[in-house]
């Protein structure tokens, strides 16, 4: 391993549930007393049984996921041609990758001895043979298999799958109610009808835009689109497939989860004939530690896919050159029905190839995660490749559908090309610097499928909404606005669209280049706003961006009104009392900016610039009363450390707070230090100005 | 050999005669009492047996079908039957199931697959059809949902039993060859 200290971090805990469980092996406990002739036709007790028993009955027991049991003779003897017939097709186990191109962990196909020795037993008849050469059954019961969890949350109510129709996918909200920041070491999803519920796609949103997708449906959940904002936290796979239980993840490896972030679950389901009530729960397992590890997520991926009618063989390919050295983890392929076959190659800068991944006949319904036994090492300029057949003929099993075209898209019968890696880097800077480089690719990847959407369905709010994010993550608010401009004269009835709205035109007056436009984007800003509060005025995030924006405009005393509101609607809003501490000063009342700002830090104690700004007045402010240099050199000392220890803004501040305490020895040492990192400017001339104070040993006050 | 027998039938008011049966075959229904399969009104157009289990998946997806198919064509002179071949699945279960999946429809069982074998049904669910003549003119899958276990559309492009108790009903001969039904294999239900 050529990363120091990497060890620790290099391997996920390669153990699930389902294998964790000591398990009676093939032959193992076969009796003494059982004798038996080397010609003798195999029997359940003997070989089936062991086979059964640690390969299938993870999802075949009486309450499983799977329709029937492998626990007892009497219920394998009711299934044994289906048996015989699937294992040789190798539909069961359903594990899809191909053996020989890789190691994953929990997935390993039956061997083709196993298989064999199924055959000749069904065709012998499936005697049961001696039942004291039995192997221990393993004992599954319902319980969460990772132990008790720190939280678990069930869907309030639950949702009726019909008795008929196809299989539908239906996307669910967790509201997750966490007061602080947690960080995660696993989840366990029950699916809480298990006849039902096929797979589980789980993400976390750190937005509303889930949330309120769920609510504009009066059943629970909604059936659509999982949003852009709804991803995979902090690089790690999270999701529910019969059989496969995601291990607890390492000390160090924990994701974080915040306030406000909710769990998104889309069910696979399955109609069964009846109505199904179907109230899935899921655990969560905190860990007392902080990550030190953050692994990162690359997605390879094409989204411009338009596959002709009756074509055999349409291939796609996604290639990503990684800029850092990485060890692969975890390797997810998605596709629906069309898709084939299923490679990823890595291709290491010597020119030797690697296999990621390699199905032969993909199968929608299964889609694993596939978690490396061993992580693979991948070198800086690896080039990371996928290569997907699909097959949009008659020829194609699973295209069962009337022959048609098929574009990119998230419903079942689209079409997608996802090859999803997960790795680890040396170090955080490696990290950024691999997410930095990423980023990109993936948001103009998303951008272009999503605008394929919207040409096909152009009065979908919530596709405007999803690209508009897009573009502004992007950096190109102005496409925001004009897509957030669209869902609101779509939906003029909706607060949220307003306050989308508003928001992009905010973001795009600050990276306008032209001031006077800008103004008029603030004013148009402002508009909105007042819009979304008459249809909802209770809104504290409107407040507290109205708020703002009513600053920035000059003008205090009304900005002040909607921060109060917002402070009071939300009065855990740290960015609502910093706002209003801003506010406040603008207005030269600063004893109520300092309370402001002291309830922000107190609410958030790592916000730098609250911490500054309270410094700063704290160090500074003209009244004798206000001013406390010890506890303003504290609170800046914090702010510039947080901050990285070269923000001229926070250097000033230490250096202010420094003379106030009397030490102007440090005060001048920060003030220097403040001048280097400062570009040249007012900003820069303000802070020579104070050197010289200190120099003179006097404090500063501010104006 | 086939035993000509004349049945009255009980709750047809004395209305008509019973036909002959094309075997001595005697199943029992729920309630433990012997039914001839085939006993039917000179009305009766077609009849028809659909093997069923309790616990196989498959054939639970289908009871919506089998439903509308038994709305759709039991006042037209086709008697519908539910075949349980599950020796395992006890009277009580079946009534349970009946309830459970709402079929409205009577059920006999048939431990020893007596009429899975007359019938040539090999696998639940599958349907078998006899016409006015008590001719098997179809037996077969009920639709083509299903292309392989594993393997299915999200809804049929053919549904071969309404197909042919179409033809049968309008007297015109029937057009499907037998399609294999896909689903829980018959022959593995023994005790």
């Amino acid at each position: 391993m050529r990363f120091t200290g990497f060890t620790r971090f290099s391997r996920f805990a390669a153990t699930v549930g389902a294998t964790a469980m000591a398990l009676t092996t093939a032959g193992a406990s076969l009796s003494s007393d059982v004798r038996r002739q080397p010609d003798d036709p195999p029997t359940f007790s003997s070989d089936i049984a062991p086979i059964l028993f640690s390969r299938c009955s993870v999802c075949h027991h009486d309450g499983g996921a799977a329709p029937f049991s492998v626990l007892t003779y009497a219920s394998v003897r009711q299934h044994t041609t289906l048996i015989a017939e699937l294992t040789l097709k190798r539909v069961m186990p359903p594990w899809k990758a191909e053996p020989g191109y890789g190691e994953f962990v929990g997935l390993e196909p039956l061997t083709r001895d196993q298989i064999d020795l199924i055959q000749r037993w069904v065709s012998a008849g499936s005697p049961e043979g001696d039942p004291r050469a039995l192997p221990d059954a393993p004992q599954w019961n319902a319980d969460w298999q990772l132990g008790t969890p720190d939280l678990i949350v069930t869907l309030p109510q639950p949702y009726t799958v019909p008795a008929e129709g196809g299989d539908r996918f239906r996307i669910f909200v967790f509201p997750l109610r966490v007061d602080g920041t947690k960080y995660v070491r696993g989840i366990e999803f029950h699916p809480g009808n298990r006849g039902v519920v096929h797979h589980a796609t789980i993400r976390v949103d750190n937005t509303p835009t889930s949330r309120l997708l769920d609510e504009d449906d009066p059943a629970p959940g909604y059936e659509g689109l999982l949003a852009h904002s709804a991803g995979y936290p902090d690089g790690h796979f999270l999701g529910w497939t019969p059989g496969q239980v995601p291990p607890l993840l390492p000390k160090g490896l924990a994701w974080h989860l915040t306030r406000g972030a909710d769990l998104v679950v889309q069910l696979h389901l399955v109609p069964t004939g009846k109505a199904e009530p179907v109230q899935p729960s899921v655990g969560l397992y905190f860990s007392n530690d902080p990550p030190e590890r953050t692994p990162a997520m690359i997605r390879l991926s094409r989204q411009n896919l338009d596959i002709p009618a009756g074509e055999r063989a349409y291939h796609v390919t996604d290639s990503y050159v990684l800029p850092v050295d990485v060890d692969v983890q975890a390797v997810q392929p998605h596709a629906h029905y069309r898709g084939r076959e299923i490679k990823g190659v890595a291709t290491l800068p010597d020119g030797t190839t690697k296999w990621l991944i390699y199905i032969k006949d993909w199968d929608f319904r299964w889609q694993h995660v596939y978690r490396l036994v061993k992580p693979m090492p991948l070198p800086r300029g690896t080039k990371v490749e996928m290569q997907y057949t699909y097959d949009n003929s008659s020829g194609n099993p699973r295209n069962t559908q009337p022959l048609q075209r098929v574009l990119w898209g998230q419903r079942s019968s689209d079409e997608m090309g996802d090859l999803w890696i997960q790795v680890l880097t040396a170090n955080e800077r490696d990290l950024a610097a691999l997410n930095n480089d990423f980023r990109p690719k993936m948001l103009a990847e998303d951008i272009v499928g999503t605008e394929l959407l919207i040409r096909a369905e152009p009065a979908r709010v919530a596709l405007h909404d999803d690209v508009a994010l897009l573009y502004l993550a992007m950096n190109q608010p102005e496409r925001a606005v004009d897509h957030f401009d669209a869902s609101a004269k779509l939906k003029p009835e909706s607060a949220v669209t307003h306050f989308n709205l508003a928001t992009a035109l905010t973001v795009a007056a600050s990276t306008g280049r032209d001031v006077q436009m800008s103004g008029g984007r603030l004013d148009q800003a402002i508009g909105e706003y007042q819009k979304a509060l008459q249809i909802r005025p209770d809104y504290a995030s409107a407040h507290n961006n109205l708020g703002s924006v009513l600053l920035q405009r000059g003008n205090p005393s009304q900005a002040i009104v909607h921060l109060m509101e917002a402070v009071r609607i939300d009065p855990r809003s740290a960015e609502a009392r910093y706002n209003l501490g801003r506010a406040y000063r603008a207005q030269g009342n600063r004893a109520a900016a300092i309370d402001s700002f002291r309830e922000t830090v107190r609410l958030m104690p790592n916000n730098a610039p609250a911490l500054n700004d309270l410094a700063s007045l704290l160090a500074t402010a003209p009244e004798d009363a206000l001013r406390n240099g010890l506890e303003a050199k504290r609170l800046a000392q914090l702010a510039v450390r947080l901050s990285g220890g070269q923000d001229p803004a926070a250097l000033d501040t230490l250096a202010a707070a420094c003379a106030e305490a009397g030490e102007f020895d440090a005060a001048v040492e920060y003030a220097q230090l403040a001048l280097q990192h400062a570009p040249p400017g007012r900003a820069a001339t303000l802070i020579a100005e104070r050197l010289d104070l200190y120099k003179q040993r006097k404090a500063y006050r501010s104006p | 050999m086939l035993c000509l027998l004349v049945f009255a039938f009980a709750g047809s008011a004395g209305a008509g005669r019973l036909s002959a049966a094309p075997s001595t075959l005697r199943l029992r229904d729920l309630d433990n009492a012997l039914v001839d399969p085939f006993q039917a009104l000179p009305s009766t157009k077609a009849t028809v047996f659909v093997f069923a289990s309790v616990s196989c998946p498959i054939s639970n997806r289908y009871a919506p079908e089998v439903r509308r198919l038994h709305d759709a064509f039991s006042s037209n002179g086709v008697t519908f039957w539910l075949v349980y071949p599950n020796p395992a699945e006890s009277a009580a279960d079946i009534r349970a199931h009946l309830k459970a999946f709402g079929y409205p429809v009577r059920a006999l069982r048939d431990p020893a697959h007596d009429l899975a074998k007359i019938t040539k049904v090999s696998v639940t669910p599958e349907a078998a059809v006899y016409d006015a003549r008590r001719s098997l003119v179809y037996h077969g899958r009920i639709d083509d949902r299903y292309v392989s276990v594993g393997v299915e559309r999200p809804a049929p492009t053919r549904r071969d039993l309404q197909d042919v108790l179409t033809s049968v009903l309008a007297g015109t001969p029937v057009s499907s060859a037998t399609q294999p039904a896909v689903g829980c294999f018959i022959a593995d239900f023994v005790q």
